[in-house]
């Protein structure tokens, strides 16, 4: 049913319980298992490309620190989780990446915000779902 | 002495509210300091101290240095026909254009004039940096041209402001071969000097850059040219080691935004005036659309001799268009050597932070060529 399943991990709890989900369906299907996580900070206007280098760096570090966790993690289960990294905005980099890599499921951890932003914007994972070119599975 | 501790606080405490703004909302450092730098300047007591003008000055003489040594020689030399010619007309282009226009229709004097040419012929490669992190464009072949066609644009920036108020007599003469003298030196005296002191809590390598930073400084101003000129060129020339030594970079960087920088983009920021906004809201929306339509003009037709796709030349030339640093440091020098006043300061500012933002939206969301298209090329 699923070839190919994409999970998001920022390394929230919500992202974690998503990946155990995103392993277990990869594991029944036996479909390919590809993670996206997205370096949303990027400081916009900056001054010298040393504060956009700076940053870049400890949120390499974070992101390389979870994706080994979740490497690990997919290894137990006999599963090779494939890891990317990208910088830009939570929801188009996500939506964008699994649209390019032709994915046929999305798995993503519930993100809420404060009720007043997700009143106005919409929380991540609503928009994520809205936008998402293939089935997505929002893990609570 | 009070005084001095209260306006140290406030400085200090405006520094720390921009810094947890960057952090929750993803806008840099800089542009955040100026804004509040602005609010500090207008609604609350903030004194321009003559404690708060050194850190300031020395702020922007370290950020010039540190934006030089950015500068990538690999990347200036793969493509250098293309970034060479983007970089020089998108130099000139405004330069002239914004001049002329301050001088024969805004009517103001030529030295007035001039400052603002140099202040709105700048590009940000930081902002355009940014903006190609989270598109992938700094690993193509069109990023690296941009790029390293920016470090050109910057680098006419530096020389105008170094050479067109300077008196040419002989202190010019002992500072152009003091500093030619050094930069030719720096290059081997440094990686050894480095390596004998090695790295230590007390950083002699960070003073020793200072020194040089300083000496030159001192030079410069003698010679009624600016200091930020030679540490551009300082930066350059040590560009390589700095780029290979990410630690040295990461300290220098640490002290820079600590302690000096904020110093001098709330300055810059506190000197802006808003009612000064509001009444010259029409100069500053024409001075933004001249830097963009010189840009234009200047750039067009030369990516279309080097076959760039029509969305590919309005992609580079409306990021080539944004401004924030330079643009900055030339009004505030300006400003600081009285040549334009507060209220042309003001103006010129506010489009420079409106070049920072307004193009790069544009950019970003009507004229980003396709990433696959353009990664063939790489």
């Amino acid at each position: 049913m699923f070839k190919k399943i994409l999970v998001a991990n920022d390394g929230s709890d919500g992202a974690k319980k998503a990946l155990k989900v995103a392993i277990e369906l990869a594991r029944k299907y036996n479909a390919e298992l590809h993670s996206i996580s997205v370096e949303e900070g990027v400081p916009h206007y900056a001054a010298t490309i040393g504060e956009v280098e700076e940053y870049r760096k400890e949120a390499n570090g974070f992101f390389r620190n979870i994706n080994d966790e979740a490497v690990e993690e997919a290894k137990k289960s006999g599963i090779t989780l494939h890891i990317k990294v990208k910088a830009g905005h939570e929801v188009e980099t996500i939506v964008n990446f699994s649209k390019e890599g032709n994915f046929d499921l999305l798995v993503i951890g519930f993100m809420g915000h404060s009720k007043i932003f997700g009143r106005v914007w919409g929380s991540t994972s609503q928009n994520i779902t809205k936008l998402s070119p293939c089935t997505v599975i929002v893990v609570k | 002495m009070e005084i001095q501790w209260f306006q140290a606080a406030l400085w200090i405490g405006l520094a720390l509210l921009a810094a947890v703004l960057s952090v929750r909302i993803a806008i840099s450092i800089a542009l955040l300091e100026i804004i509040v730098g602005v609010i500090g300047g207008n609604f609350l007591p903030l004194q321009r101290t003559e404690w708060v003008n050194f850190l300031a000055g020395f702020g922007s003489i370290l950020l010039t240095f540190l934006a030089g040594a950015e500068v990538d020689p690999e990347v200036m030399k793969k493509k250098f026909k293309e970034s060479m010619t983007i970089g020089v007309l998108s130099f000139f282009a405004p330069f002239l254009g914004v001049m002329a226009y301050a001088y024969y229709v805004a009517g103001w004097s030529l030295p007035e004039a001039q400052i603002a040419g140099i202040a709105l012929s700048t590009t940000s490669v930081a902002v355009i940096y940014s903006v190609m992190i989270e598109s992938g464009y700094n690993k193509t072949e069109l990023g690296k041209i941009i790029i390293a066609a920016t470090f050109i644009t910057d680098l006419g920036t530096v020389i105008a402001l170094g050479i067109l108020f300077a008196n040419y007599n002989w202190y010019m003469l002992i500072f152009i071969a003091v500093t030619a003298m050094t930069l030719f030196l720096l290059p081997k005296f440094v990686p050894w000097f480095f390596h004998k002191v090695g790295s230590r809590i007390s950083e002699p390598e960070t003073k020793f850059i200072f020194l040089i930073l300083f000496g030159l400084g001192a030079l410069a101003v003698m010679a009624k040219s600016e200091a930020v000129l030679p540490a551009y060129l300082v930066g350059m020339v040590l560009a390589p080691f700095f780029l290979a030594n990410s630690t040295l970079s990461h300290r220098m960087r640490v002290t820079a935004f600590t302690m000096l920088t904020p110093f001098y983009f709330l300055k810059a920021g506190s000197l802006v005036q808003l009612p000064t906004i509001w009444n010259s809201a029409a100069l500053i929306a024409l001075f933004l659309i001249l830097k963009v339509a010189a840009k234009f003009i200047g750039i067009w037709p030369t990516m279309e001799i080097f076959k760039f796709t029509r969305k590919e030349n309005m992609y580079t030339t409306l990021l080539m268009s944004t401004g924030l640093t330079f643009g900055s440091i030339s009004a505030l020098f300006g400003y600081t050597n009285k040549i334009i006043n507060q209220e042309q300061y003001t103006i010129l500012l506010t489009v420079v932070i409106l070049s920072a933002v307004v193009p790069t939206i544009i950019a970003q969301r009507w004229f980003q060529p396709d990433l696959k298209k353009e990664g063939e090329n790489v």
